[in-house]
């Protein structure tokens, strides 16, 4: 549904010097830089996926998802979604994709939520029987049917979020991009908006793009990740491939019995991993995934272990790593 | 864009410029008020400077009648062109939206300008019916129902070639961050050129035929000219054509500007 093939987008940005002397000059003359922000780019993604696109901020996935809605011209490759070139912004392509933007407002403000509902009916012609259907059976989900006639203006932000989800999902799209829908929401409007996501997905089935900052949205929702670092593809497959490729190692921690602290340093541990803490009657070592059997079971010969765990490092940490690190 | 959904757009957009009573009474009498006493005191302070009864065939009756009119027509005709409502959404972001939509986005934009009449029509209305009923202008008024019948249709034109005046001007915020000082230029030379500072039949020769192949004349005073009953059926059929022109001339412009600017677009704040 979504064919990505050496994508590319450049920006051309002003450049100003510093100070009064640099803005009198900018009144004259101003230097351009040529800025790349997505670097040749290639991926598919099918009906009924679900995949969470990864970067650091000004990596370029928000640049990809511009691209894909049709905001934004690429600069090269191709793209194509529904068999249509986004950019284009044919009338059949725009009736069957949805953008949702957690830092956007889309419904018009000054207006209660269902008469922006009455008006997207009438862009998207929406048959009155489904314009019903969908309505009734989104406010029931996202529990906001006492607010439909409230200005958008007075709503709170979690509410205002579930109305743009509504908005944006009242045509059935057959293709969802979700710009960080949960960003500035407290932990339970996220929640609830993840439970819906989910439930939306399994039912509806759209291929969907998302962008996030919060590794539980991704945790939740997605299979697969899509990671971008200064504008280039580094990683797509499956998250839990992201620990076993990114993350060759467990964190091994042992807590000790009273008074063995003074044993650690000759236990030879340099030998199981990496010692990345010790003391307090306990210690933990970073152990190679394939030996971390073998080795946590020397360590509780070696030491007198009263409890042993054995945990993935945090994926967010991983992705954060791989979304940071310099291109050499 | 469907009739239906302009139709929808327009209905909103009135109920929204409505909903704000203190604006609406404020714009209303404030607005009206200032406009027609500065022009007021400034003439009646001419007449009796010059001493005589004419000024260049206006009474000072006259002449006031003129400025009622014309600013009347003037709000009518402008709705939110002016207001940078284009501009501001492109420089904003808020464009993006209108991107996603299977819609056109200009034809959105002026049913909302239609919509945001509603205030200037019932001003039109009531402010009209009084000035006409105290003002007694023989010479300047000729009104019939006929002239104002003919003054709707020269309204409806000029609306749509203001609103198509400003577009491109607009769309100029997909290169330059601020086009405000732009559209202000814009807006004092379409009130000068338009009729609406000074009647234009005291203008020199020479300019008022130079400005008649402008599109400004059209916008304010042949509308305004046309009410009283100064303009007959050959210069009223006369305007409505170099309206016209001038729509189909903007049009292209627009679409020349647009197709640029689109590729330009960057979508901020997402």
């Amino acid at each position: 549904m979504i064919t990505v093939n050496e994508l590319r987008k450049s920006f051309f940005v002003h450049k100003k010097a510093p100070g009064f002397w640099g803005s009198v000059k900018s009144l004259v003359r101003r230097e351009q830089i040529e800025k790349e922000a997505v670097r040749g780019v290639s991926f598919e993604i099918g009906e009924g996926e679900i995949v969470g696109l990864l970067g650091a901020n000004g990596a370029g996935k928000t640049t990809v998802v511009k691209m894909l809605a049709g905001i934004i011209h690429p600069s090269g490759g191709e793209a194509r979604v529904l068999g249509h070139v986004p950019h284009e912004r044919d009338d059949r392509f725009r009736s069957q994709i949805a953008l949702i933007m957690g830092q956007k407002a889309q419904l018009w403000w000054d207006l209660p939520a269902a008469d922006c509902f009455l008006l997207l009916k009438e862009i998207y012609r929406i048959p009155d029987e489904r314009f019903r259907e969908n309505l009734d059976h989104l406010t029931d989900v996202l529990g906001v049917h006492d607010y439909l006639n409230v200005q958008v203006r007075r709503l709170s932000l979690g509410e205002r979020m579930k109305m743009e989800l509504i908005a944006a999902l009242l045509h059935d799209p057959r293709v969802v991009f979700l710009d960080e829908p949960t960003i500035g929401l407290d932990l339970s409007a996220q929640r609830a908006i993840r439970e819906f996501l989910t439930e939306y997905q399994q039912t509806r089935r759209p291929a969907t793009i998302l962008t996030s900052h919060y590794m539980e949205d991704i945790e939740h929702l997605c299979r697969r990740i899509i990671i971008i670092r200064e504008g280039e593809l580094v990683y797509d497959g499956l998250l839990e491939d992201v620990m076993r490729t990114y993350a060759p190692r467990k964190v091994v921690t042992a807590t000790l019995a009273e008074g063995a602290d003074g044993r650690v340093a000759e236990a030879g541990l340099g030998e199981l991993g990496e010692v990345t803490d010790a003391g307090g009657g306990r210690v933990r070592l970073l152990m190679a995934r394939s030996d971390v059997a073998r080795n946590a079971a020397r360590l509780m010969d070696v030491l007198p272990v009263i409890d042993l765990t054995i945990e993935e490092p945090d994926v967010g940490q991983v992705i954060e790593n791989i979304m940071t690190a310099r291109r050499s | 864009m469907s009739p239906r959904l302009f139709l929808h757009v327009l209905s909103l957009e009135a109920r929204k410029s409505m909903s704000y009573r203190v604006d609406f009474w404020l714009n209303t009498i404030v607005g009206f008020a200032i406009s027609v006493g500065y022009v007021t005191f400034l003439w009646l302070s001419i007449y009796a400077q010059s001493g005589e009864e004419f000024v260049e065939g206006f009474t000072l009756p006259g002449l006031i009648l003129y400025y009622v009119l014309i600013f009347l027509i003037a709000r009518i005709v402008t709705g939110n062109s002016q207001s940078g409502i284009v501009s501001g959404e492109i420089y904003e972001g808020r464009y993006t939206k209108f991107l996603l939509y299977p819609t056109r986005y200009l034809p959105f934009k002026y049913a909302e300008n239609l919509g945001s009449l509603v205030p200037s029509l019932i001003q039109a209305v009531v402010f009209g019916f009084v000035a006409l009923t105290l003002i007694h202008a023989p010479g300047v008024n000729n009104m019939t129902a006929g002239t104002l019948a003919m003054a709707v249709v020269s309204v409806a034109m000029a609306s749509v070639l203001l609103f198509l005046l400003f577009v491109p001007l607009q769309g100029v915020a997909f290169w330059a961050d601020n086009v405000w000082s732009l559209y202000v230029m814009l807006r004092m030379v379409c009130a000068f050129l338009g009729g609406q500072m000074l009647p234009l039949s005291l203008f020199p020769d020479w300019a008022q035929t130079v400005l008649a192949w402008t599109p400004f004349p059209y916008l304010f005073y042949v509308p305004t000219q046309v009410a009283l009953g100064n303009l007959g059926p050959l210069e009223w059929a006369r305007g409505l054509v170099m309206a016209g022109v001038w729509c189909a001339v903007m049009a292209g412009v627009i679409r020349a500007v647009w197709m640029r600017g689109e590729r330009r677009y960057t979508g901020v704040g997402i």
